[in-house]
Protein backbone atom coordinates (compact mmCIF):
# COMPACT_ATOMS: atom_id res chain seq x y z
CA UNK A 1 0.00 0.00 0.00
CA UNK A 2 1.10 3.44 -1.21
CA UNK A 3 0.02 5.09 2.41
CA UNK A 4 2.20 2.67 4.22
CA UNK A 5 5.12 3.00 2.44
CA UNK A 6 5.22 6.87 2.48
CA UNK A 7 4.99 6.57 6.18
CA UNK A 8 7.56 4.59 6.76
CA UNK A 9 9.64 6.13 4.54
CA UNK A 10 8.74 9.20 5.96
CA UNK A 11 9.36 8.14 9.43
CA UNK A 12 12.77 6.99 8.88
CA UNK A 13 14.19 9.99 7.24
CA UNK A 14 13.55 12.09 9.87
CA UNK A 15 14.80 9.73 12.42
CA UNK A 16 17.83 9.77 10.87
CA UNK A 17 17.94 13.24 10.57
CA UNK A 18 17.54 13.79 14.07
CA UNK A 19 20.17 11.27 14.31
CA UNK A 20 22.78 12.94 12.51
CA UNK A 21 23.66 15.42 15.11
CA UNK A 22 23.94 13.01 17.63
CA UNK A 23 25.97 11.23 15.76
CA UNK A 24 28.18 13.98 14.87
CA UNK A 25 28.61 14.83 18.05
CA UNK A 26 29.89 11.22 19.92
CA UNK A 27 32.00 10.76 17.18
CA UNK A 28 33.86 13.98 17.07
CA UNK A 29 34.05 14.04 20.88
CA UNK A 30 36.00 10.88 20.34
CA UNK A 31 38.37 11.84 18.07
CA UNK A 32 41.78 13.15 19.92
CA UNK A 33 41.92 16.68 20.34
CA UNK A 34 45.27 17.05 19.51
CA UNK A 35 44.64 14.79 16.20
CA UNK A 36 41.45 16.74 15.20
CA UNK A 37 41.99 17.94 11.70
CA UNK A 38 39.91 21.07 11.63
CA UNK A 39 37.17 18.90 9.61
CA UNK A 40 34.41 17.02 10.91
CA UNK A 41 34.70 13.47 10.94
CA UNK A 42 31.75 11.30 9.68
CA UNK A 43 32.97 7.88 11.05
CA UNK A 44 34.46 7.19 14.10
CA UNK A 45 38.29 7.25 14.81
CA UNK A 46 40.53 7.31 17.96
CA UNK A 47 39.40 6.79 21.15
CA UNK A 48 40.31 10.38 23.01
CA UNK A 49 37.03 11.34 24.77
CA UNK A 50 38.26 11.00 28.03
CA UNK A 51 41.30 12.81 27.29
CA UNK A 52 39.03 15.42 25.60
CA UNK A 53 36.50 15.56 28.69
CA UNK A 54 39.81 15.96 31.26
CA UNK A 55 40.77 18.76 29.25
CA UNK A 56 37.39 20.31 29.78
CA UNK A 57 37.43 19.66 33.02
CA UNK A 58 40.38 21.09 33.92
CA UNK A 59 40.39 24.10 31.86
CA UNK A 60 37.24 25.19 32.45
CA UNK A 61 35.75 23.51 35.63
CA UNK A 62 33.08 21.39 34.24
CA UNK A 63 33.81 18.89 37.07
CA UNK A 64 32.98 21.87 39.44
CA UNK A 65 29.70 22.90 37.33
CA UNK A 66 28.48 19.03 37.26
CA UNK A 67 28.69 18.78 40.99
CA UNK A 68 26.87 22.26 41.57
CA UNK A 69 24.78 21.89 39.15
CA UNK A 70 24.06 18.38 41.01
CA UNK A 71 23.17 20.40 44.63
CA UNK A 72 20.80 22.80 43.01
CA UNK A 73 18.63 20.54 41.40
CA UNK A 74 18.30 17.61 43.55
CA UNK A 75 18.08 20.54 46.77
CA UNK A 76 15.72 23.12 44.79
CA UNK A 77 13.81 20.21 43.17
CA UNK A 78 13.16 18.83 46.86
CA UNK A 79 12.21 21.76 48.35
CA UNK A 80 10.11 23.15 45.80
CA UNK A 81 7.57 20.01 44.98
CA UNK A 82 7.17 20.06 49.10
CA UNK A 83 6.30 23.23 49.32
CA UNK A 84 4.07 22.59 46.02
CA UNK A 85 2.75 19.88 48.03
CA UNK A 86 2.27 21.65 51.35
CA UNK A 87 0.58 24.72 49.42
CA UNK A 88 -1.45 22.07 46.91
CA UNK A 89 -2.62 20.36 50.27
CA UNK A 90 -4.13 23.96 51.71
CA UNK A 91 -5.78 24.79 48.34
CA UNK A 92 -7.50 21.88 47.74
CA UNK A 93 -7.94 19.59 50.83
CA UNK A 94 -8.28 22.45 53.76
CA UNK A 95 -11.14 25.19 53.79
CA UNK A 96 -9.04 28.08 52.47
CA UNK A 97 -11.02 30.91 51.88
CA UNK A 98 -10.12 32.24 48.20
CA UNK A 99 -8.37 29.51 47.25
CA UNK A 100 -8.40 30.67 43.88
CA UNK A 101 -6.34 33.98 44.58
CA UNK A 102 -3.82 31.14 46.45
CA UNK A 103 -3.54 30.04 43.22
CA UNK A 104 -3.12 32.39 40.90
CA UNK A 105 -0.23 34.08 43.50
CA UNK A 106 1.90 30.99 43.15
CA UNK A 107 1.04 30.30 39.01
CA UNK A 108 1.70 33.55 37.86
CA UNK A 109 5.25 32.43 37.96
CA UNK A 110 5.49 30.56 35.15
CA UNK A 111 3.81 32.25 32.56
CA UNK A 112 5.88 34.88 32.73
CA UNK A 113 9.08 35.01 30.96
CA UNK A 114 12.20 34.56 33.25
CA UNK A 115 13.83 37.77 31.75
CA UNK A 116 11.14 39.84 33.88
CA UNK A 117 12.47 38.75 37.31
CA UNK A 118 16.32 39.08 36.15
CA UNK A 119 17.29 42.43 36.78
CA UNK A 120 15.69 42.90 39.95
CA UNK A 121 17.00 39.47 41.07
CA UNK A 122 20.54 40.67 39.94
CA UNK A 123 20.34 43.65 42.01
CA UNK A 124 18.69 42.30 44.70
CA UNK A 125 21.10 39.41 45.24
CA UNK A 126 24.68 41.98 44.81
CA UNK A 127 22.65 44.19 47.71
CA UNK A 128 22.14 41.31 49.96
CA UNK A 129 25.04 39.75 49.35
CA UNK A 130 23.57 35.73 47.57
CA UNK A 131 25.28 37.29 44.47
CA UNK A 132 27.83 33.88 43.28
CA UNK A 133 26.33 31.96 46.43
CA UNK A 134 24.91 28.16 46.16
CA UNK A 135 22.31 29.85 48.74
CA UNK A 136 21.26 32.18 46.07
CA UNK A 137 20.57 29.96 42.96
CA UNK A 138 19.49 27.26 45.28
CA UNK A 139 16.36 30.04 46.69
CA UNK A 140 15.87 30.74 43.17
CA UNK A 141 15.47 27.71 41.46
CA UNK A 142 13.35 26.64 44.19
CA UNK A 143 11.07 29.34 43.71
CA UNK A 144 11.09 29.36 40.11
CA UNK A 145 10.17 25.71 40.28
CA UNK A 146 7.67 26.05 42.77
CA UNK A 147 4.33 26.57 40.72
CA UNK A 148 4.55 24.28 38.24
CA UNK A 149 5.44 21.77 40.61
CA UNK A 150 2.14 22.84 42.73
CA UNK A 151 -0.10 22.94 39.76
CA UNK A 152 0.81 19.00 39.34
CA UNK A 153 -0.02 18.72 42.98
CA UNK A 154 -2.92 20.04 43.05
CA UNK A 155 -4.60 18.69 39.67
CA UNK A 156 -3.81 15.12 41.33
CA UNK A 157 -5.00 16.25 44.76
CA UNK A 158 -8.44 17.21 43.28
CA UNK A 159 -8.91 13.60 42.02
CA UNK A 160 -8.92 12.09 45.20
CA UNK A 161 -12.70 11.21 46.83
CA UNK A 162 -13.05 14.34 49.74
CA UNK A 163 -14.35 11.25 52.25
CA UNK A 164 -10.47 10.42 52.99
CA UNK A 165 -10.17 13.79 54.33
CA UNK A 166 -13.58 13.28 55.85
CA UNK A 167 -12.99 10.05 57.18
CA UNK A 168 -9.54 10.53 58.83
CA UNK A 169 -10.76 13.75 60.69
CA UNK A 170 -13.44 11.83 62.18
CA UNK A 171 -10.97 9.77 63.80
CA UNK A 172 -9.45 12.94 65.14
CA UNK A 173 -6.10 13.68 62.85
CA UNK A 174 -4.98 17.27 63.04
CA UNK A 175 -3.77 18.84 59.27
CA UNK A 176 -0.15 18.04 59.57
CA UNK A 177 -1.40 14.31 60.56
CA UNK A 178 -3.75 14.43 57.64
CA UNK A 179 -1.50 15.36 55.36
CA UNK A 180 2.18 13.19 56.41
CA UNK A 181 0.05 10.17 57.16
CA UNK A 182 -3.22 10.14 54.58
CA UNK A 183 -2.23 12.66 51.67
CA UNK A 184 1.44 12.67 51.13
CA UNK A 185 1.58 8.98 50.45
CA UNK A 186 -0.70 8.99 48.27
CA UNK A 187 0.44 11.73 45.72
CA UNK A 188 4.24 10.35 45.92
CA UNK A 189 3.96 9.31 42.78
CA UNK A 190 2.84 12.56 42.20
CA UNK A 191 5.43 14.46 43.85
CA UNK A 192 8.26 12.42 42.10
CA UNK A 193 7.25 13.27 38.63
CA UNK A 194 6.68 16.61 39.56
CA UNK A 195 10.76 16.30 41.21
CA UNK A 196 12.51 14.88 38.22
CA UNK A 197 10.53 17.42 35.90
CA UNK A 198 11.95 20.13 37.17
CA UNK A 199 15.25 18.22 38.50
CA UNK A 200 15.97 18.81 34.48
CA UNK A 201 14.63 22.18 34.30
CA UNK A 202 17.34 23.44 36.66
CA UNK A 203 19.96 21.11 35.68
CA UNK A 204 19.57 22.64 31.96
CA UNK A 205 18.92 25.92 33.13
CA UNK A 206 21.89 28.58 31.56
CA UNK A 207 20.07 31.87 32.17
CA UNK A 208 20.17 32.42 35.83
CA UNK A 209 23.32 30.43 36.08
CA UNK A 210 24.93 33.23 34.01
CA UNK A 211 23.12 35.86 35.37
CA UNK A 212 23.62 35.18 38.98
CA UNK A 213 26.99 33.72 39.51
CA UNK A 214 30.14 34.48 38.14
CA UNK A 215 32.99 32.36 39.38
CA UNK A 216 33.84 28.58 38.69
CA UNK A 217 33.18 27.21 41.83
CA UNK A 218 29.41 28.66 42.09
CA UNK A 219 28.13 28.35 38.40
CA UNK A 220 25.94 25.50 37.07
CA UNK A 221 26.75 23.29 34.53
CA UNK A 222 25.45 25.04 31.59
CA UNK A 223 27.31 28.44 32.15
CA UNK A 224 30.26 26.25 32.67
CA UNK A 225 29.11 24.52 29.08
CA UNK A 226 28.78 28.50 27.70
CA UNK A 227 32.07 28.74 28.83
CA UNK A 228 33.70 25.75 27.43
CA UNK A 229 31.32 26.07 23.86
CA UNK A 230 32.93 29.66 23.58
CA UNK A 231 36.59 27.48 23.00
CA UNK A 232 35.61 26.15 20.16
CA UNK A 233 39.03 27.16 18.17
CA UNK A 234 41.19 27.66 21.22
CA UNK A 235 40.09 23.72 22.83
CA UNK A 236 39.26 22.10 19.69
CA UNK A 237 35.90 20.97 18.93
CA UNK A 238 36.51 17.47 20.50
CA UNK A 239 36.72 18.71 23.71
CA UNK A 240 33.84 20.85 23.40
CA UNK A 241 31.61 18.40 22.53
CA UNK A 242 32.59 16.17 24.83
CA UNK A 243 31.69 17.90 27.41
CA UNK A 244 28.39 18.67 25.89
CA UNK A 245 27.94 15.00 26.15
CA UNK A 246 29.15 14.65 29.72
CA UNK A 247 26.84 17.66 30.66
CA UNK A 248 23.73 16.26 29.07
CA UNK A 249 24.20 12.60 29.92
CA UNK A 250 22.70 13.13 33.36
CA UNK A 251 19.57 14.32 32.27
CA UNK A 252 18.75 12.45 29.14
CA UNK A 253 19.39 8.92 30.99
CA UNK A 254 17.11 10.54 33.53
CA UNK A 255 14.40 10.99 30.60
CA UNK A 256 15.15 7.25 29.11
CA UNK A 257 14.79 5.35 32.88
CA UNK A 258 11.66 7.80 33.98
CA UNK A 259 10.00 8.75 30.83
CA UNK A 260 6.10 7.56 32.40
CA UNK A 261 6.92 10.58 35.09
CA UNK A 262 7.71 12.55 32.28
CA UNK A 263 4.72 11.73 30.40
CA UNK A 264 2.59 12.07 33.89
CA UNK A 265 3.86 15.40 34.05
CA UNK A 266 3.20 16.59 30.51
CA UNK A 267 -0.15 15.19 30.47
CA UNK A 268 -1.21 16.92 33.69
CA UNK A 269 -0.40 20.29 31.34
CA UNK A 270 -2.64 19.02 28.83
CA UNK B 1 6.24 38.78 51.81
CA UNK B 2 3.02 37.97 51.18
CA UNK B 3 2.34 35.53 53.58
CA UNK B 4 3.22 37.83 56.55
CA UNK B 5 1.16 40.86 54.81
CA UNK B 6 -2.07 38.26 54.34
CA UNK B 7 -2.46 36.58 57.52
CA UNK B 8 -4.16 39.07 60.12
CA UNK B 9 -6.60 40.29 57.72
CA UNK B 10 -7.40 36.72 55.69
CA UNK B 11 -7.72 35.03 58.88
CA UNK B 12 -9.48 37.79 60.92
CA UNK B 13 -12.20 37.77 58.02
CA UNK B 14 -12.53 34.30 57.39
CA UNK B 15 -13.64 34.07 60.91
CA UNK B 16 -16.50 36.63 60.60
CA UNK B 17 -17.91 35.99 57.24
CA UNK B 18 -17.63 32.12 57.17
CA UNK B 19 -20.28 30.66 60.43
CA UNK B 20 -21.34 27.54 58.84
CA UNK B 21 -18.02 26.84 56.47
CA UNK B 22 -17.77 24.76 53.42
CA UNK B 23 -16.83 21.56 55.13
CA UNK B 24 -18.36 19.63 58.04
CA UNK B 25 -15.72 20.25 60.76
CA UNK B 26 -14.75 18.92 63.76
CA UNK B 27 -15.07 20.80 67.08
CA UNK B 28 -12.09 21.99 68.75
CA UNK B 29 -9.99 21.88 66.04
CA UNK B 30 -7.78 25.44 64.97
CA UNK B 31 -9.77 27.46 62.76
CA UNK B 32 -8.91 26.63 59.35
CA UNK B 33 -7.93 29.79 58.25
CA UNK B 34 -5.08 29.56 60.52
CA UNK B 35 -4.64 26.45 60.43
CA UNK B 36 -4.13 26.80 56.14
CA UNK B 37 -1.43 29.76 56.57
CA UNK B 38 1.64 27.56 57.31
CA UNK B 39 0.67 24.82 54.68
CA UNK B 40 0.78 28.29 52.17
CA UNK B 41 3.93 29.88 53.58
CA UNK B 42 6.25 28.36 52.50
CA UNK B 43 5.37 28.31 48.60
CA UNK B 44 4.32 31.61 49.01
CA UNK B 45 7.88 33.51 50.41
CA UNK B 46 9.14 31.61 47.69
CA UNK B 47 7.11 33.01 44.68
CA UNK B 48 6.24 35.79 46.83
CA UNK B 49 10.28 37.59 47.58
CA UNK B 50 11.43 35.94 44.24
CA UNK B 51 8.85 36.40 41.36
CA UNK B 52 6.35 38.30 42.53
CA UNK B 53 8.76 41.27 43.88
CA UNK B 54 10.93 41.36 40.64
CA UNK B 55 8.31 40.83 38.36
CA UNK B 56 6.41 44.28 40.22
CA UNK B 57 9.74 46.10 40.48
CA UNK B 58 10.73 45.33 36.24
CA UNK B 59 7.45 46.53 35.38
CA UNK B 60 8.11 49.82 37.75
CA UNK B 61 11.87 50.00 36.30
CA UNK B 62 10.65 50.20 32.81
CA UNK B 63 9.17 53.39 33.72
CA UNK B 64 12.41 54.60 34.60
CA UNK B 65 15.77 55.80 33.42
CA UNK B 66 18.12 53.58 34.67
CA UNK B 67 21.82 53.08 34.44
CA UNK B 68 22.38 50.65 37.28
CA UNK B 69 23.38 53.28 39.92
CA UNK B 70 20.89 56.56 39.46
CA UNK B 71 17.31 56.22 38.78
CA UNK B 72 14.43 58.75 37.75
CA UNK B 73 11.53 57.95 36.78
CA UNK B 74 10.43 59.02 32.97
CA UNK B 75 7.09 57.34 32.17
CA UNK B 76 6.54 55.67 28.85
CA UNK B 77 9.50 57.12 27.50
CA UNK B 78 11.65 53.94 27.47
CA UNK B 79 8.14 52.23 25.44
CA UNK B 80 8.17 55.30 23.13
CA UNK B 81 11.77 54.83 22.27
CA UNK B 82 11.43 50.87 21.70
CA UNK B 83 8.90 51.84 18.38
CA UNK B 84 11.42 54.00 16.92
CA UNK B 85 14.48 51.53 18.00
CA UNK B 86 15.57 49.77 14.46
CA UNK B 87 17.13 46.97 16.44
CA UNK B 88 13.75 45.97 18.29
CA UNK B 89 11.80 45.97 15.39
CA UNK B 90 14.36 43.80 14.13
CA UNK B 91 14.20 41.81 16.77
CA UNK B 92 11.00 41.65 17.15
CA UNK B 93 10.36 40.76 13.48
CA UNK B 94 12.43 37.98 14.46
CA UNK B 95 10.14 37.11 17.49
CA UNK B 96 7.40 36.92 15.21
CA UNK B 97 9.05 34.47 12.59
CA UNK B 98 10.80 32.02 15.82
CA UNK B 99 7.04 32.34 16.64
CA UNK B 100 5.31 31.25 13.01
CA UNK B 101 8.14 28.84 12.86
CA UNK B 102 7.44 26.94 15.85
CA UNK B 103 3.65 26.33 14.88
CA UNK B 104 4.32 25.02 11.40
CA UNK B 105 7.91 23.09 12.59
CA UNK B 106 7.16 21.23 15.70
CA UNK B 107 3.89 21.16 16.00
CA UNK B 108 2.97 20.22 12.44
CA UNK B 109 6.29 17.79 12.34
CA UNK B 110 5.44 16.55 15.77
CA UNK B 111 1.86 15.36 15.13
CA UNK B 112 2.85 13.66 11.79
CA UNK B 113 5.66 12.03 13.81
CA UNK B 114 3.09 10.32 16.73
CA UNK B 115 0.29 9.48 14.50
CA UNK B 116 2.59 7.86 12.04
CA UNK B 117 4.46 6.02 14.76
CA UNK B 118 1.45 5.54 16.58
CA UNK B 119 0.35 2.36 14.73
CA UNK B 120 4.40 1.64 12.91
CA UNK B 121 5.73 -1.44 14.03
CA UNK B 122 8.71 -0.20 15.79
CA UNK B 123 7.66 3.03 16.38
CA UNK B 124 8.08 3.20 19.86
CA UNK B 125 11.70 3.30 19.11
CA UNK B 126 12.20 5.47 16.08
CA UNK B 127 10.36 7.59 18.35
CA UNK B 128 13.43 7.96 20.36
CA UNK B 129 15.10 9.56 17.99
CA UNK B 130 12.84 12.55 18.24
CA UNK B 131 12.16 12.36 22.00
CA UNK B 132 15.97 12.08 23.04
CA UNK B 133 17.23 16.17 21.83
CA UNK B 134 14.45 17.30 24.46
CA UNK B 135 15.94 16.16 27.38
CA UNK B 136 18.67 17.82 26.18
CA UNK B 137 19.75 21.83 27.30
CA UNK B 138 19.33 24.52 24.96
CA UNK B 139 23.05 25.03 25.71
CA UNK B 140 24.16 21.41 24.66
CA UNK B 141 21.82 21.82 21.74
CA UNK B 142 23.46 25.11 20.55
CA UNK B 143 27.12 23.50 21.01
CA UNK B 144 25.97 20.80 18.80
CA UNK B 145 24.56 22.99 15.68
CA UNK B 146 27.56 25.33 16.33
CA UNK B 147 29.83 22.72 15.22
CA UNK B 148 27.27 21.71 12.54
CA UNK B 149 27.05 25.39 11.51
CA UNK B 150 30.21 26.93 11.76
CA UNK B 151 32.08 27.77 8.67
CA UNK B 152 33.99 24.36 8.73
CA UNK B 153 31.59 22.81 9.96
CA UNK B 154 29.58 19.34 8.84
CA UNK B 155 27.02 21.04 6.86
CA UNK B 156 28.99 22.24 5.02
CA UNK B 157 31.88 19.30 4.36
CA UNK B 158 27.89 17.48 3.64
CA UNK B 159 27.12 20.07 0.64
CA UNK B 160 31.18 20.53 -0.81
CA UNK B 161 30.94 16.83 -1.05
CA UNK B 162 27.85 16.75 -2.62
CA UNK B 163 29.09 18.48 -5.16
CA UNK B 164 27.04 21.70 -4.47
CA UNK B 165 29.12 25.12 -3.20
CA UNK B 166 28.63 26.15 0.48
CA UNK B 167 28.12 29.36 1.57
CA UNK B 168 31.60 31.04 2.08
CA UNK B 169 30.31 32.13 5.36
CA UNK B 170 28.74 29.49 6.77
CA UNK B 171 25.35 30.05 8.12
CA UNK B 172 24.85 32.52 11.12
CA UNK B 173 26.43 35.79 10.31
CA UNK B 174 23.59 36.57 7.46
CA UNK B 175 20.20 37.54 8.37
CA UNK B 176 17.16 35.99 7.43
CA UNK B 177 19.24 32.54 7.31
CA UNK B 178 20.72 32.42 10.67
CA UNK B 179 17.64 33.17 12.06
CA UNK B 180 16.08 30.28 10.15
CA UNK B 181 18.58 27.66 10.86
CA UNK B 182 18.13 28.58 14.52
CA UNK B 183 14.68 27.61 14.58
CA UNK B 184 15.62 24.53 12.53
CA UNK B 185 17.85 23.74 15.19
CA UNK B 186 15.26 24.63 18.01
CA UNK B 187 12.78 22.40 16.14
CA UNK B 188 15.49 19.43 16.70
CA UNK B 189 15.19 20.00 19.94
CA UNK B 190 11.16 21.18 20.74
CA UNK B 191 9.75 18.16 18.59
CA UNK B 192 9.86 16.07 21.03
CA UNK B 193 8.12 17.41 23.80
CA UNK B 194 4.75 17.83 21.10
CA UNK B 195 5.76 13.78 19.99
CA UNK B 196 4.68 12.93 23.39
CA UNK B 197 1.73 15.84 23.99
CA UNK B 198 0.16 14.17 20.56
CA UNK B 199 0.77 10.49 21.63
CA UNK B 200 -0.92 11.30 24.92
CA UNK B 201 -3.86 12.40 22.84
CA UNK B 202 -3.96 9.75 19.96
CA UNK B 203 -4.30 6.83 22.43
CA UNK B 204 -7.20 8.71 24.58
CA UNK B 205 -9.31 8.43 21.39
CA UNK B 206 -11.82 5.76 21.87
CA UNK B 207 -11.06 2.95 19.39
CA UNK B 208 -14.82 3.00 19.57
CA UNK B 209 -14.85 6.14 17.38
CA UNK B 210 -12.52 4.90 14.53
CA UNK B 211 -13.71 1.30 13.94
CA UNK B 212 -16.80 3.11 13.80
CA UNK B 213 -15.52 5.55 11.06
CA UNK B 214 -13.57 2.77 9.16
CA UNK B 215 -17.39 0.86 8.69
CA UNK B 216 -18.68 3.58 7.50
CA UNK B 217 -15.61 3.10 4.51
CA UNK B 218 -13.58 5.93 5.63
CA UNK B 219 -9.75 4.79 5.56
CA UNK B 220 -6.43 6.77 5.66
CA UNK B 221 -6.22 10.21 5.03
CA UNK B 222 -10.50 10.44 5.31
CA UNK B 223 -10.38 8.58 8.67
CA UNK B 224 -7.55 11.13 10.14
CA UNK B 225 -8.89 13.75 9.48
CA UNK B 226 -12.70 13.40 9.86
CA UNK B 227 -12.57 10.77 13.11
CA UNK B 228 -8.97 11.84 14.70
CA UNK B 229 -7.84 15.33 13.92
CA UNK B 230 -11.57 16.20 15.72
CA UNK B 231 -10.37 14.53 18.28
CA UNK B 232 -7.19 16.28 18.94
CA UNK B 233 -8.08 19.27 18.86
CA UNK B 234 -7.79 20.24 23.19
CA UNK B 235 -4.37 18.38 22.81
CA UNK B 236 -3.13 20.82 19.65
CA UNK B 237 -4.20 23.79 21.89
CA UNK B 238 -2.22 22.67 24.62
CA UNK B 239 0.50 21.79 21.99
CA UNK B 240 0.64 24.94 20.19
CA UNK B 241 0.25 27.34 23.30
CA UNK B 242 3.22 25.39 25.03
CA UNK B 243 5.12 25.70 21.38
CA UNK B 244 4.80 29.17 21.36
CA UNK B 245 5.45 30.20 24.35
CA UNK B 246 8.72 28.09 24.98
CA UNK B 247 9.95 29.18 21.49
CA UNK B 248 9.22 33.15 22.80
CA UNK B 249 11.69 31.62 25.62
CA UNK B 250 14.38 30.60 23.21
CA UNK B 251 17.44 32.26 24.96
CA UNK B 252 20.52 29.54 25.53
CA UNK B 253 20.34 28.35 21.93
CA UNK B 254 20.46 32.70 20.19
CA UNK B 255 22.63 33.53 23.13
CA UNK B 256 25.57 30.68 22.27
CA UNK B 257 25.29 30.69 18.28
CA UNK B 258 25.30 34.12 17.49
CA UNK B 259 24.84 36.19 20.88
CA UNK B 260 21.99 37.34 19.17
CA UNK B 261 24.41 39.05 16.36
CA UNK B 262 26.18 39.88 14.04
CA UNK B 263 24.70 43.27 15.37
CA UNK B 264 21.60 42.31 16.82
CA UNK B 265 19.91 41.04 13.69
CA UNK B 266 19.60 37.80 15.22
CA UNK B 267 18.02 38.84 18.15
CA UNK B 268 14.89 37.60 19.57
CA UNK B 269 12.64 40.09 22.64
CA UNK B 270 14.30 37.59 25.01
CA UNK B 271 18.04 38.12 23.99
CA UNK B 272 17.57 41.68 23.40
CA UNK B 273 16.44 42.57 27.19
CA UNK B 274 19.46 40.19 28.01
CA UNK B 275 21.94 42.33 26.18
CA UNK B 276 20.02 46.16 26.81
CA UNK B 277 20.10 44.97 30.66
CA UNK B 278 23.34 43.01 31.47
CA UNK B 279 25.53 43.65 28.30
CA UNK B 280 24.88 47.51 28.11
CA UNK B 281 23.47 48.46 31.52
CA UNK B 282 19.95 50.24 30.43
CA UNK B 283 18.06 48.97 33.01
CA UNK B 284 15.19 51.04 32.35
CA UNK B 285 15.02 50.15 28.61
CA UNK B 286 16.15 46.54 29.37
CA UNK B 287 12.75 46.12 31.85
CA UNK B 288 10.36 48.10 28.89
CA UNK B 289 11.89 44.85 26.64
CA UNK B 290 11.00 42.61 29.31
CA UNK B 291 7.18 43.96 30.00
CA UNK B 292 6.49 43.71 26.12
CA UNK B 293 7.95 40.21 25.85
CA UNK B 294 5.57 39.19 29.09
CA UNK B 295 2.45 40.65 27.43
CA UNK B 296 2.85 38.76 23.98
CA UNK B 297 3.75 35.48 26.24
CA UNK B 298 0.78 36.35 28.20
CA UNK B 299 -1.42 37.07 25.50
CA UNK B 300 -0.45 34.15 23.44
CA UNK B 301 -1.08 31.31 25.82
CA UNK B 302 -4.61 32.77 26.47
CA UNK B 303 -6.55 30.06 24.54
CA UNK B 304 -4.12 27.58 26.06
CA UNK B 305 -4.48 28.64 29.70
CA UNK B 306 -8.28 28.86 29.35
CA UNK B 307 -8.13 25.34 28.98
CA UNK B 308 -5.42 24.38 31.03
CA UNK B 309 -6.89 26.10 34.02
CA UNK B 310 -10.88 24.70 33.41
CA UNK B 311 -12.60 24.53 36.09
CA UNK B 312 -10.05 26.53 38.63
Amino acid sequence: MVGRVFRNTFVIVFAALWLIPIYLMVVNAFVPAADYTGAPTWLPSGFGFFDNLSIAWNESGLGLGLANSLLYATVSAGLAVFSAALAGFAVVVMPTRRPTVWFWLIYLGTLLPLQIFLAPLFKAYVGAKVYDTSLGMILIYSAICVPFAFFIVRNFLTTLPPEITEAAQLDGAGWARLFFRIHFPLIKSSLFAAFIFQFTWVWNDLLFGITLTTSPDRRPVMAALAEISAGFSSLGPPVVLAAAIVASLPTVVLFLACQRFFVSSLRAVG
Amino acid sequence: MTATSVRPAGAGSEIASRPGGRRPRVAGRPRPAFAAIPFLIPALVLVGALLLVPFVSTVYQSLTRDNGFTSTFIGFENYSRLLQDPTFLQSLLNTVMWTVGTLILPVGLGLLIAVFTNSMRGGRWLRLAFVLPYAMSGAATAVIWGFILRSDGALNQAIAFLGFTPPASGWLLEWPTNTLVMILANTWQATGVTVILFLVGLQSIPPETVEAGSLDGATGMRLFWHIVLPQLRPVTIVVIGMSIANSLRVFDLIWLLTKGGPGGVSETLAVTMYRQTFIISDYGYGAAVAVVLAIIVVASSYAYLRRQLKGV
